[in-house]
């Protein structure tokens, strides 16, 4: 082994410092400065413009009694439970179909694709017109064929199960594209040999396609749980969290309480408490495939 | 990290010319910024004096999010005149604004303005007042005149048994497809704070003749009028006789035929104007009432004031350009330009304005009107109030699962709650 001189050892480090500054200074401004602050906003009643008061746990005795923050975030696990699948199964389909050789491939592809560089805003408003009660064109389309007009937006059964669709038609190209790239990575020559022991297409997707993409399987999981979790911009605009609070996510009641109401303290106490139960999630996610993997 | 872009973009602002000169912002909507621009010309050009640069509010997603930014960056103008009166005494209390009534010329220009209750109602909980009332937009019912022909009526219903009576046979299913598709009314089914500004709020008013709904720190409308305008409101969605379409942009069933009548303030009028259809004729007349009511109708007047933050290195010179800028001819001005009502006492009687009623009939009914307004109370929760009256309002009055009585209980006590807590 090489003895490397010290002023030389140096000048490495020195040099090693100067290349890492510019993300240790983006990670000191922007990442662990907030979250710091955060943290310590949870002990505090501050209302941005006068000074902050320390209020020790209050915030975190409020939070264990608000039942419209757990009330949020169960609805944004109602949110999940059906958005997740939903885009799963969507997805793989469209990647699937998109592997095919059909015509106007690189047509569907951009399509599919389309919904994830419009804006959430202008997604959203076109949506609230389809979803319109009277006027919206699924219900229009529903009545001309003679059946029951659906309160997509108004019932607090359905309204969150309708943003989960849009959702899905909004985020889904980005998910088929990461399958795609999953699908063209499996070796035809295991589908061949496969054919050849008389394997049927099921049997072909269910033991080749399936375990071969499930890394895949995991990263969408994982990424659909995350942006599923963020979900704001879609009640907030649709719905603003009703009916009867059955569209309130968690981002939505947290931005309410910081922007609407300015209690940046309990805002922050929401956020902390959040950001722990989505890494618990995450956790137990990566947990559960692992265990698969293993299995 | 929001509240570091919205500072930014709060101190992204043309910087006056003349480091001595004043800033003024004003609200963004193309009405107010020309007769800012006409205003400030016209004190500029009077020389001598502490000139005033304007400059609409930057752009965001609501003036206060864009005025709290401004506070946090230390970038607030000097005067400010779009400021919602619920919010001032949230600032107030942050002490970021000038107690206005310790200037010079205060007590005279209040004199010319106000009566003793609007004084009263801009008077801030420390006995000093921070704020100058400078406009409003009374909320009233606007009806579509051809319905009067149709329900064979000489005048819109004015009471609720009359309401509930025309709403019925009003309502109907005009392509049989077994839903009704034409409604009395309409008025947002949106749970935000602000929406019951435009409903529950201007009918509580007119039924209680001017109560408020926070009285010496406390919640004060659990009465039978709130009850009764609950009530009311319930029956309207119960008997499907208000829709509960969720209107997006781009639609108007309004002018579409659709409903029959709003709630609205005059913005209506110029709207109306521009885009209804040929042959539309459409009137103004007071919110519905409780039937028996006595007396005066009264409305919410979504009331805007003048304010001078602390910033501002001359509060006094600021104070003379707000009392140039509300001297009478500049809010004849203000009201040709903008077409919104200035908080004045006796405006449909003061002769410099009568031209402007004779040529504007529609907006001389909101000038009657505005003798009997009111606009919020004096508390720095104002928004979390409402919001939990609109979390109340949505479940009785929508989907029907309180009863009114229990609605208005659960929101007085969930009001005094927040008041003894965050107080």
């Amino acid at each position: 082994m090489t003895k490397t001189n010290k002023p030389q050892k140096t000048r490495q480090q020195g040099a090693a410092i100067k290349m890492i500054s510019p993300y240790l200074i983006h990670l000191s401004v922007f990442v662990l400065f907030p979250v710091l602050f955060s943290i310590f906003l949870t002990f505090h009643q501050w209302n941005i413009i006068s000074p902050m008061k320390y209020s020790g746990l209050d915030n975190y005795f409020h939070l264990i009694n608000d039942r419209l923050f757990w009330k949020a975030i169960i609805n944004t696990l109602f949110f999940l439970i059906i958005h997740i699948p939903l885009q799963l199964v969507v997805a793989l389909f469209l990647a699937w179909l998109l592997n095919e050789k059909i015509i106007l491939r690189p047509f569907f592809r951009a399509s599919f694709f389309m919904p994830v560089v419009i804006s959430g805003v202008v997604v959203t408003t076109m949506w609230q017109q389809l979803y319109g009660l009277e006027t919206g064109v699924l219900n229009q389309l529903l009545t001309a064929k003679g059946l029951s007009r659906v309160e997509w937006l108004s019932h607090p059964a359905m309204a969150m199960v309708s943003i989960a669709i849009m959702a899905t038609w909004k985020n889904v190209g980005l998910y088929t594209i990461l399958f795609l790239v999953g699908l063209q990575a499996v070796p035809q020559s295991h589908y061949e040999a496969a054919r050849m022991e008389g394997a049927s297409p099921w049997q072909q997707f269910w033991y080749i396609t399936l375990p071969a993409i499930n890394p895949t399987i995991f990263m969408v999981f994982v990424l659909s749980t995350i942006g599923g979790f963020s979900l704001f911009i879609e009640p907030y605009i649709m719905t603003d969290g009703g009916p009867l609070n059955a569209t309130l996510s968690a981002m939505l009641y947290i931005y309410r309480q910081a922007f609407g109401y300015y209690h940046m303290g309990y805002a922050a106490t929401l956020g902390l408490v959040f950001a722990l139960l989505i890494l618990l999630v995450v956790a137990i996610q990566k947990r559960y495939v692992e265990n698969t993997e293993h299995a | 990290m929001a509240l570091i872009m919205m500072a930014l973009l709060a101190s992204c602002t043309n910087a006056p010319s003349n480091a001595d000169d004043l800033t003024y912002w004003t609200s963004n909507n193309g009405g107010e910024i020309a007769f800012a621009q006409q205003v400030t010309s016209l004190w500029n050009q009077q020389g001598g004096q502490q000139k005033i640069a304007f400059q609409p509010i930057p752009e965001g997603q609501s003036s206060e999010e864009i005025l709290l930014a401004a506070v946090v960056a230390g970038t607030t103008p000097d005067i400010y005149s779009n400021i919602w009166q619920g919010l001032v005494e949230f600032y107030s209390k942050s002490g970021i604004l000038v107690a206005l009534d310790t200037l010079k010329g205060f007590k005279e220009l209040i004199a010319e303005r106000c009566d003793a209750t609007t004084l009263a109602e801009i008077t801030s909980s420390d006995g000093h007042v921070y704020q100058l009332p400078w406009k409003i937009n009374p909320i009233m019912t606007i009806y579509n005149e051809a319905i009067l022909k149709e329900l064979g009526l000489d005048s819109f219903p004015a009471h609720y048994s009359d309401y509930l009576v025309a709403a019925k046979q009003y309502s109907k299913d005009t392509n049989g497809d077994g839903h009704v598709d034409h409604w009395l009314g309409n008025t947002s089914m949106k749970l935000a704070w602000y929406q019951r500004l435009f409903n529950f709020y201007p009918l509580y008013l007119a039924a209680s003749g001017g109560l408020p709904l926070i009285k010496d720190g406390k919640a004060s409308f659990n009465n039978r009028y709130a009850i009764e305008v609950m009530t009311f409101l319930q029956s309207l969605y119960q008997n499907n006789y208000f829709s509960r379409q969720v209107e997006s942009a781009g639609q108007d069933l309004f002018i579409a035929g659709r409903y029959g009548s709003k709630w609205t303030g005059p913005w209506e009028i110029e709207y109306l104007d521009k885009f209804k259809r040929p042959g539309f004729q459409y009137s103004f007349t007071a919110m519905p009432v409780p039937d028996g009511h006595q007396g005066p109708v009264y409305t919410y007047c979504d009331p805007k004031g003048v304010v001078i933050f602390n910033t501002c290195k001359h509060p006094q010179k600021a104070f003379d350009f707000v009392r140039f800028m509300m001297a009478e001819k500049n809010d004849l001005l203000f009201l040709q330009t903008t077409h919104q009502l200035p908080r004045r006492k006796g405006l449909d009687t003061m002769k410099s304005f009568m031209t402007y009623f004779e040529t504007h009939p529609h907006m001389k009914g909101f000038a009657r009107q505005s003798h009997f307004v009111r606009g919020s109370d004096v508390s720095p929760h104002m928004i979390e109030v409402l919001d939990i009256i609109s979390q109340e309002y949505e479940a009785c009055v929508i989907y029907q699962k309180k009863t009114p009585a229990k609605a208005i209980e659960d929101a007085e006590k969930a009001v005094n709650i927040l008041l003894k807590t965050i107080d």
